[in-house]
């Protein structure tokens, strides 16, 4: 079991689902994190956080501690 | 009669709907490269129609579930008002999110247009849309556009026209798979028999899915009816049985799986042509060693050149116009005809000085406002938002932060009202507050003023210290007020990073225009009208007679008596006193009332100001117009977007006794060590 955080930058995998509830969920899927979906991790930040992930043709950051929930099937 | 009609244009963020709304209406609102540029929603009325037809365009919104207040106000446009036609715009090559809300629109029972938008930047990278096919998918027609290039813009008329004559509406395709459509279907039915009082007047398949959704702003209308939440938690059940996901995924995968099988089969790639230089400038601007280098530079630079460089070159020839030619041909044209001395006096010493004072430093501001724009315009704000997310989350904010704090370079206005973008509402106050500690446009003339007199070999050095002072005060202010007054968790951050693009010359020119046009309406009004009170306040005395010296005038009463308040910063004097409150107007007010009320006295207004002021009071006085609360304008904006008098009258208080407070320290310490 992995999650969106432990790719490194150039990696890319599916979203298996999505392990935190509430607005911080509902807004992942509206922004197109879906289970299934094919997310590649671009860079991370100077400061190591937040990350900028590849996903439906359209580039999006995200903190690692949320990405931690993602979690990402093969 | 006439038909009047009323139509919303409805989007994502940054998918170019601002432009559009330029182009339709021919009006020119300001554009930016990064999500959130429309915060509040604008009209226009649609040119090239013989129709009646007023254009609203709305906030960007990725979804229409209310997080954010922009798209709590996009909503409930689309909910209450109930527009003719939603003229959807999609960015089309970022189409797949795009259209996620369009699944959404498509549930309100609304005529629809979709306007594809950027097909220019599309057909360069090699895709190619069959805009029939997807009418046939979707259920509405699509037309393609470039909102910047100005193309599909009267075809897109002519198809708003035509859809809002057809009086039935078209069924728009099912999204779910038939199992869900019945469960939504028997909810429905189920809500109309057993709680007709429920939201009768909204689509029927919205207030299905967002009362199963159990969407926040729907369930605060439904006044915790506890049978109902049973049926909800009921039909919830029935979604998970048959999606083998919760509802929220399974609501959000349906959506997804109905884009992506909908483009595969109405878009075909014929070459592969990625936007190379683009995304090699990206990978320099955002390496992870030389991100902040970078940031600062531009910033650094952006100071340097507006006002060390452009100073240089303008300020001294405009003053000599202003002082040698104007002042000299108005003396000399109004003495001939005979004149009154007090007339003279009053358009020289009063207007030409006071409004001059502002003029004079306009050229600095148009060239800060171009490098601001081109930083907006290009797609680099979110990107230092993504930089800077780290830092900011120790201080209580987050990256997105730091756009308000960006546009309030240029005023803090916008910048106020830009924190809507924001969320979590403990931030969106906090970067309320904060924002006005960034210093706007109008505070710059002066720092300049007061460092060519005091300082002139450091200019730069000492305006940049302002804003570093600003940016300690900005994050030590942050770090307190997030552990006391706004007290509370975070929301989390999710922020687009958008293509860099080149800033489009027109673009930019019609934003600094905007932002220049205001301090010249300013400068004619306000500021024309106050030099010419100040100056009669200044020249008379209570009785009415014409004082020898402005230290026995009305005005030198009134600011004697606030001036003690001062004294321990250092300018307890009534000239500086004065220019603090006819600053609350506008912050440029500062700098015409210095100069209006210095204009009588013996020698140049430099020499003057230099007897008014040592560099240390100098510096003290700067400080406080830097943190002070921001002018009227500005405190009216955050008033609005705190909401109520208590977090308001606090905001004003911290604003206030701060910056009385650094200017305090700088001037009892300074004054000691440079004696």
């Amino acid at each position: 079991m992995f999650t969106l955080k432990d790719l490194r930058p150039g990696q890319k995998a599916c979203v298996g689902s999505i392990a935190v509830e509430g607005l911080m969920r509902r807004k992942l899927m509206d922004m197109g994190v879906t289970p299934g979906v094919e997310i590649q991790v671009n860079k991370t930040a100077p400061f190591g956080d937040p990350i900028e992930v590849r996903l439906r043709g359209y580039s999006l950051s995200l903190r690692k501690k949320d990405a931690e929930n993602i979690l990402m099937v093969q | 009669m006439e038909m009047k009609y009323k139509i919303a244009l409805a989007g994502n963020p940054n998918s170019g709907k601002t432009t559009l709304f330029n182009c339709l209406t021919g009006s020119n609102l300001y554009v930016g490269n990064w999500p959130g540029v429309t915060v509040e929603k604008k009209e226009g009325n649609l040119r090239n129609t013989k129709k009646d037809i007023t254009l609203v365009d709305l906030p960007g919104i990725y979804s229409l579930a209310p997080y954010s207040m922009d798209e709590i106000v996009s909503r409930n446009f689309l909910l209450d008002e109930r527009p003719d036609l939603i003229i959807n715009i999609i960015d089309a090559s970022n189409i797949e999110r795009n259209l996620y809300l369009s699944t959404q629109l498509m549930e309100l029972n609304c005529p629809m247009v979709g306007a594809l938008n950027m097909m220019d930047v599309v057909k360069k990278t090699g895709v190619e849309i069959d805009v029939g096919e997807m009418e046939k998918i979707f259920g509405y027609p699509f037309i393609e556009i470039s909102a910047q290039k100005e193309t599909g813009i009267n075809e897109l008329i002519k198809l708003v026209e035509k859809t809002l004559d057809i009086k039935k509406l078209k069924n728009f395709p099912p999204i779910f798979a038939p199992e869900i459509m019945s469960v939504f279907n028997e909810f429905d039915n189920l809500i109309g028999n057993k709680y007709p009082e429920v939201l009768p007047n909204y689509p029927h398949l919205f207030r299905a899915i967002k009362l199963i959704e159990k969407d926040e702003e729907v369930l605060l209308k439904i006044y915790e009816n506890i049978d109902l939440l049973q049926d909800i938690d009921l039909a919830r059940k029935k979604i998970e049985a048959i999606a083998h996901h919760d509802v929220d995924s399974a609501i959000a995968d349906y959506r997804y799986r109905f884009i992506t099988e909908g483009i595969t089969r109405a878009t075909k790639k014929t070459k592969n042509n990625a936007i190379q230089f683009q995304e090699k400038l990206d990978k320099v601007l955002m390496n992870r060693y030389a991100a902040l280098p970078i940031f600062f530079f531009f910033m650094f630079v952006i100071y340097y050149v507006s006002i060390t460089l452009v100073g240089e070159i303008t300020i001294g020839g405009i003053e000599w116009f202003i002082n040698d030619v104007l002042m000299v041909a108005v003396e000399m044209s109004l003495g001939s005809l005979g004149a009154a001395g007090w007339i003279i006096a009053l358009i020289n010493d009063g207007i030409i000085t006071g409004v001059g004072a502002v003029l004079t430093f306009i050229p600095q501001l148009v060239v800060l406002f171009i490098f601001i724009s081109i930083l907006e315009d290009s797609g680099y704000m979110a990107r230092v938002a993504f930089i800077m997310d780290r830092i900011f989350r120790h201080f209580g904010l987050s990256g997105k932060s730091f756009i308000p704090m960006v546009v309030g370079l240029g005023c803090s206005v916008p910048g106020i009202m830009a924190t809507r973008t924001l969320e979590n509402e403990r931030e969106r106050k906090l970067t309320a507050v904060l924002t006005p500690f960034i210093s706007c446009g109008a505070k710059m003339p002066i720092y300049v003023l007061m460092a060519s007199v005091f300082f002139a070999q450091y200019q730069t050095v000492l305006v940049f210290s302002l804003y570093l002072v600003s940016l300690t005060v900005v994050f030590g202010s942050g770090f307190i007020l997030s552990k006391t007054w706004f007290k509370g968790a975070d929301s989390g951050y999710l922020l687009e990073i958008p293509p860099l693009r080149l800033p489009k010359l027109k673009n930019t020119a019609t934003q600094v225009w905007q932002r220049i046009k205001e301090f010249i309406v300013r400068a004619g009004t306000i500021i024309f009208a106050a030099s010419v009170v100040l100056w009669f306040l200044q020249s008379y005395d209570l009785s009415f007679q014409m004082t020898q010296t402005p230290d026995e005038s009305i005005l030198a009463m009134f600011g004697k008596i606030i001036a003690p308040i001062f004294v321990p910063l250092g300018f307890g004097n009534w000239i500086a006193s004065v220019a603090l409150l006819t600053g609350i107007t506008a912050k440029e007010m500062i700098i015409s009332t210095m100069s209006v009320l210095l204009s009588g006295q013996d020698g140049s207004f430099t020499l003057a100001i230099s007897q008014v002021f040592t560099p240390v009071s100098a510096y003290s006085f700067v400080i406080f117009i830097l943190l002070a609360s921001p002018c009227m304008a500005a405190i009216a904006t955050m008033k609005k977007e705190l909401g109520n008098w208590r977090d308001f009258s606090f905001a004003l208080a911290y604003q206030l006794g701060l910056a009385y407070g650094v200017a305090f320290v700088i001037y009892q310490v300074g004054s000691r060590v440079f004696v």
